[in-house]
């Protein structure tokens, strides 16, 4: 539909299952290259992809403001440590139960406010990425208080135990996974009708686009991904604690969208890799001020280049040709 | 041919003020009913009130023997009835094509699961080429992919109608389509207007221009402030005294 929309191969005549098969044995393959804190550096860079073209979908295509990314990621990560390992509930199950918590929290968030302006979506999501923090500090032996969970592992599935850069895999086939279902959604009527709720909501609405319904929509799907992202995330480094899931990190997931060109996939995969790689190179150079950089590019973008580095790379190429 | 919709003592009010005073009118299918009247008149609040955006103070509104108001918007919509704005409101982050497709939003008959699921055959294919025809039909074939930044005004006219016939409407409201656009442009949307009622879309067509609308409307509404004071054939509204009277002074005088 759109120009430079991304894509991993140039095959129109492969079928679509081949070339998501194809890219995702690539992506995973890469880490077996890799030493274990490339790998590390790796498998982060692509929950950081995963999550921002969940949140592009939410912001730069549905045009809703929420700052809630980072906390479903939390409920997901966190749900499927306390069902499988205080609950002891058998894997399936407590994954299906942590997708259930995080759909019905985003219901609970999406519905009020959706029905008021987008201020207040923004609000509430604000209001409960906090307040999952301090129910994350306070929860006591059931979320570990401060500390987190920590000495567990991924248990066996069909008598094998994923780890190592086969866990990286894992992580790819997330990526992609979440890309094929964004991809279909954003390509079909429904992507349409929320670009439409984002660009003007009372011409959509005489369109008959359920305006509401829409963004609901929009915002718990997203969220659940998030949380199955989350849950992945979990047994990456077999720990989970509070600071992750903070409002920071869903700042600097607007960021990336932002500065990458909101509203298009490959947009928030380059803002992604970039300010997720950015701080490697900064911090030699400026220390722990690289937030700094990150602001002056977010106002940058914001005031000379909306359409974010995607939009720089389309008028690139086509004053080229 | 029988009414397709039936507005009856239709009132709204803003506070103090009446925009739409115990409305009567009814639009048969197939034809074109105008609805005239000078700035404030009240007939872009008619508007409104039938499509859902505004609840209405008071009165009825049917539309194919059913009662309408009070339903959202969207599922007026869905019921057959699309509109164009007064002042162009079209997608700015889509291009023309998809602007059209949206339009055919209560048309895909793809489910959301069968979407994620990539299972069910989809329609896409179909409503594309459908939103084709009519971007065609409208005269913006070539700009079928343009970013609707790109389009001049009396384009962009020209969008909300085919993105209002995307919808395959069974009324459809046109809300001054010829405002501000040239002579000859509007000889091509009269044309256009004309193809639309040919198709068996009943049309009703606000417009200040009188030259523009009495030749093409089949039947006539006048308002003032908010009240129907004639309506009848065109050649009979032009001669009634109370048109002449809210027309005097008004930019739009009737030949
Ligand atoms: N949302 C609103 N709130 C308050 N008053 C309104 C609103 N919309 C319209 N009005 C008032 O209702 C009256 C009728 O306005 P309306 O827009 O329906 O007139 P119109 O006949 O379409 O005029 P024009 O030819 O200028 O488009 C005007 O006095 C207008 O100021
Ligand atoms: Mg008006």
């Amino acid at each position: 539909m759109r120009a430079g929309g991304f894509v991993f191969f140039k095959t129109n005549h492969m079928s679509g299952l081949l070339r998501w098969l194809i890219a995702a044995v690539v992506l995973s393959a890469a880490a077996f290259f890799m030493g274990e804190y490339h790998n590390d550096v790796y498998r982060k860079l692509l929950l950081w992809v995963t999550l921002a073209l969940g949140y592009n979908f939410l912001f730069g295509i549905c045009g809703q403001v929420a700052f809630s990314h980072f906390a479903f990621y939390g409920i997901g990560a966190y749900s499927i440590v306390i069902f499988l390992f205080q609950l002891h509930l058998p894997f399936p199950i407590a994954v299906l139960c942590g997708i259930a918590l995080c759909i019905l929290f985003a219901l609970a968030v999406a519905i009020p406010s959706t029905r008021l302006e987008g201020f207040y979506l923004a609000l509430a999501t604000l209001a409960l990425g906090q307040l999952f923090i301090v129910v994350l500090n306070e929860g006591g032996s059931v979320t570990g208080g401060t500390g987190g969970i920590a000495n567990y592992r991924l248990p066996e599935l069909f008598g094998m135990r994923v780890r190592g850069p086969w866990y990286t895999g894992v992580i790819v086939l997330l990526l992609v996974f979440t890309y094929s279902i964004l991809k279909r959604l954003d390509d079909s009527w429904f992507g349409r009708a929320c670009r439409a709720v984002r660009d003007n909501p009372e011409a959509a609405a005489a369109m008959g686009v359920d305006v509401a319904r829409t963004k609901v929509i929009a915002f718990t799907l997203t969220s659940a991904l998030a949380g199955v992202a989350g849950m992945v995330y979990a047994f990456v480094d077999n720990t989970v604690n509070p600071p992750i899931f903070g409002i920071e990190n869903a700042f600097l997931l607007l960021f990336m969208v932002i500065v990458g060109g909101a509203g298009r996939h490959a947009g928030a995969v380059i803002g992604a890799v970039l300010l997720f790689l950015l701080p490697f190179w900064l911090s030699p150079l400026v220390g722990h001020h690289h937030a700094l950089v990150f602001g002056v590019l977010v106002v940058a973008a914001i005031l000379f280049q909306p359409g974010g580095l995607i939009g720089l790379w389309d008028r690139f190429s086509r004053s080229r040709s | 041919m029988g009414p397709i919709l039936q507005v009856e003592k239709l009132t709204k009010r803003f506070g103090g003020l009446t925009a739409v005073a115990e409305l009567d009118f009814e639009v048969r299918e197939g034809e074109i009913l105008g609805m005239i009247g000078p700035n404030g008149a009240g007939k872009t609040t008619t508007f409104n009130v039938i499509a859902g955006t505004y609840p209405a103070t008071g009165g009825e509104v049917r539309f194919a023997g059913e009662p309408i108001l009070g339903l959202p918007p969207h599922r007026i919509a869905s019921r057959g009835v699309m509109r164009t704005f007064q002042h162009n409101r079209p997608f700015a982050g889509l291009p023309v094509i998809d602007n059209v497709l949206v339009g055919a939003h209560t048309r895909f008959a793809a489910s959301l699961w069968s979407v994620v699921l990539g299972s069910a055959r989809s329609d896409e294919g179909q409503r594309r080429k459908r939103a084709e025809e009519l971007v065609q039909f409208v005269g913006l074939g070539e700009l079928r992919d343009a970013d609707v930044a790109t389009l001049s005004f009396g384009q962009g006219r020209l969008l909300e109608i085919a993105r209002a016939l995307a919808g395959e409407p069974r009324l459809i409201l046109f809300d001054e389509p010829a405002a501000g656009l040239t002579p000859a442009e509007c000889a091509r949307l009269a044309e256009i207007i004309r193809g639309i009622a040919a198709r068996g879309i009943a049309v009703l067509l606000i417009e200040h221009d009188m030259h523009f609308l009495l030749p093409l409307a089949q039947r006539v509404v006048v308002l003032n402030f908010g009240a129907k004071i004639a309506d009848g054939l065109p050649d009979e509204v032009r001669a009634h005294p109370a048109v002449m009277d809210a027309y005097l002074g008004s930019h739009a005088t009737p030949q």
